[in-house]
């Protein structure tokens, strides 16, 4: 039975999990806190932490009727995020290991992403391209095995969550703006504008997000917002995101010899990716997986996973552990 | 009661280690980066130097600033950890608290800074009691100046922050003031024998809700507010 830690952004995260079952999976959301600034701000962000990191580690182990006693190692996200934020977790992963004389493991924040979508769908075969996309990040991996990775492409700029925030923000919808994208688009008209598919004649598979951003905000600055089509925008927005994503994605499955694609982070809880993931996919040969809508956000889930395949293969972290905020996702050693 | 104090909150990283009022270990060493890499090492350091155990620990004591506060943190969020694990009981220690205590010996006004980024000072003002030392008002934070306005007798200035404000203190007091760089010091044993004194009184902290001892809010909240109270003009 391993405990996952995960605080490399704005939720504070904690889970249990033993033999592929999710016994406990608690996530204290911050969102409300950071929605008046339009965005994570890191202080805040890092004060939180420390303000739930102990309550939200206690509830992951009592709501699965469990003591602590019980686990048997602990993974925490240790690599790519905010680093105020990330070192209130592995502190307290530390000293956890540390006094229950438990194993200890670091986590990259995206391989947690990727554990999601396998913790998602057992079913999932390997190899596999997987598309990774939240608000801090935008990658494409093939996933040769557990914890063997090649990154195929990555984002050039803004990250693709960030990209439905920064636009949301602009039309005046509040923080975040993926959601409220998704559910306005429902009533939008996807073809009523036609805004442009980044990268479209690149051969890489990175993504771009700013330009397309910017085409929203230079077509509309300046117009009173009551006059405009506010649904129509999301819409058109969203489908342009939408299939930069999947085109990009399907090009990279394409130069590798798999069957299967996954699909997973924050973003991948939008229903219009997903519907046209569902379309396309098995249009070009693909089965799709998605990862649960819960465990598309951070969580910690998905990083207790990843841990306990990182174990498998012996790899532990020392009570040195310390944060990157920026780290390469790296294959097992 | 055998109790171990860690603070991660200043320029020095220091763990100490009494058993009652004898003074086992006080390991103190410059802080690296955000101190994080080395805390439980330092930790285990002294434990084992000593030959006991996490287990043997009766009370934990944390630094809870003023001071660095992604340092704090990292302190305080391992202080909660050992204190949930071992079930043992927790006191979060001001910084300043902790620095006025190791001049008890002191007879004249005590004045401990810590540095507050932006050229202002975290400080208060102390005198020594009996065996310890008790505060005299609330803590300040702020421009130095404004912290010296209220001094009018002899004072002795402590803490990391002293040298960065030695010519203002001197030219705004001039003999009244004093000066005493202890460097880390003894911060670690410092805390454990505050701590020792409040757990005596049967106080303790909930370790759970534990946070550092901010003594300003976040910087984006306060321009946010300053935004509002603009606007509403």
């Amino acid at each position: 039975m391993i405990l996952g830690i995960e605080t490399s952004c704005d939720e504070t995260a904690a889970a249990l999990v033993a033999d592929g079952t999710i016994l406990s999976n608690v996530v204290a959301s911050q969102m409300d806190l950071h929605a008046r600034f339009g965005g994570i701000v890191p202080e805040i962000a890092a004060r939180k932490h420390v303000e739930a990191i102990g309550y939200v580690i206690k509830e992951a182990i009592d709501s699965a009727g469990k003591e602590l006693a019980d686990v048997e190692a602990v993974a925490v996200t240790s690599k790519y995020g905010l680093v105020g934020s990330l070192l209130v977790g592995v502190a307290a992963a530390k000293s956890l290991a540390y006094t229950a004389k438990i194993p200890l493991v670091g986590i990259h924040h995206i391989e947690g992403h990727i554990f999601a979508n396998i913790l998602s769908n057992p079913e999932l075969p390997m190899p596999h391209v997987c598309l990774t996309v939240s608000g801090g990040h935008s990658m494409l991996v093939y996933v040769k095995g557990l914890c063997q990775y090649e990154v195929m492409g990555n984002t050039l700029d803004d990250a693709g969550g960030e990209a439905f925030d920064k636009v949301a923000k602009f039309l005046g919808l509040g923080f975040p703006g993926g959601p409220v994208i998704d559910r306005l688009s429902a009533q939008g008209d996807r073809a009523a504008f036609n805004f442009p598919r980044p990268l479209r004649r690149s051969n890489t598979v990175d993504f771009s997000f700013s330009g397309l951003k910017t085409a929203v905000v230079n077509t509309f600055k300046g117009r009173d917002r009551a006059t405009l089509p506010l649904a129509d925008i999301a819409a058109s927005f969203q489908e342009a995101v939408v299939d930069h994503l999947v085109s990009k994605t399907l090009q990279a499955a394409s130069r590798k010899d798999v069957s299967a694609i996954g699909v997973t982070g924050g973003v991948a809880m939008n229903r219009r990716l997903r519907e046209v993931f569902a379309e396309m996919g098995p249009r070009e040969g693909y089965q799709v997986f998605f990862t649960r809508p819960d465990l598309c956000g951070d969580n910690a889930a998905m990083v207790a996973a990843a841990g306990i395949a990182r174990l498998t293969y012996g790899e532990a972290a020392g009570l040195d552990l310390g944060v990157v905020a920026h780290a390469p996702l790296e294959s097992v050693r | 009661m055998r109790i171990l104090s860690v603070d991660t909150s200043g320029r020095f990283d220091a763990v100490g280690l009494i058993d009652g009022h004898l003074v086992l270990e006080d390991f103190v060493a410059e802080a690296e980066g955000n101190s994080l890499e080395d805390i439980i090492l330092n930790v285990d350091r002294v434990l084992t130097s000593s030959g006991l155990t996490i287990a043997d620990v009766d009370g934990l004591a944390v630094g809870i600033g003023p001071g660095f506060w992604t340092g704090a943190r990292v302190g305080i969020t391992v202080g909660k950890i050992l204190a949930y694990v071992t079930n043992k009981p927790l006191c979060g220690i001001s910084s300043l608290d902790a620095l006025a205590y190791q001049a008890r010996d002191v007879r004249i006004l005590l004045c401990p800074l810590v540095e507050a980024g932006r050229g202002n000072v975290y400080g208060g003002l102390y005198r020594s009691e009996g065996e310890t030392v008790a505060k005299e008002g609330e803590y300040s934070a702020g421009p130095i100046k404004g912290l010296l306005e209220k001094i009018r007798e002899p004072v002795l200035f402590l803490g990391e922050a002293m040298e960065l404000h030695r010519q203002t203190i001197s030219e705004e007091l001039g003999p009244l003031a004093s000066f005493r760089d202890s460097g880390g010091g003894r911060r670690g044993s410092a805390m454990a024998l505050l701590a020792l004194s409040r757990f005596e009184r049967g106080e303790s902290d909930d370790a759970l809700s534990l946070v550092p001892l901010y003594l300003k809010e976040p910087l984006a909240q306060a321009l946010l507010a300053q935004e509002r109270k603009r606007q509403a003009q």
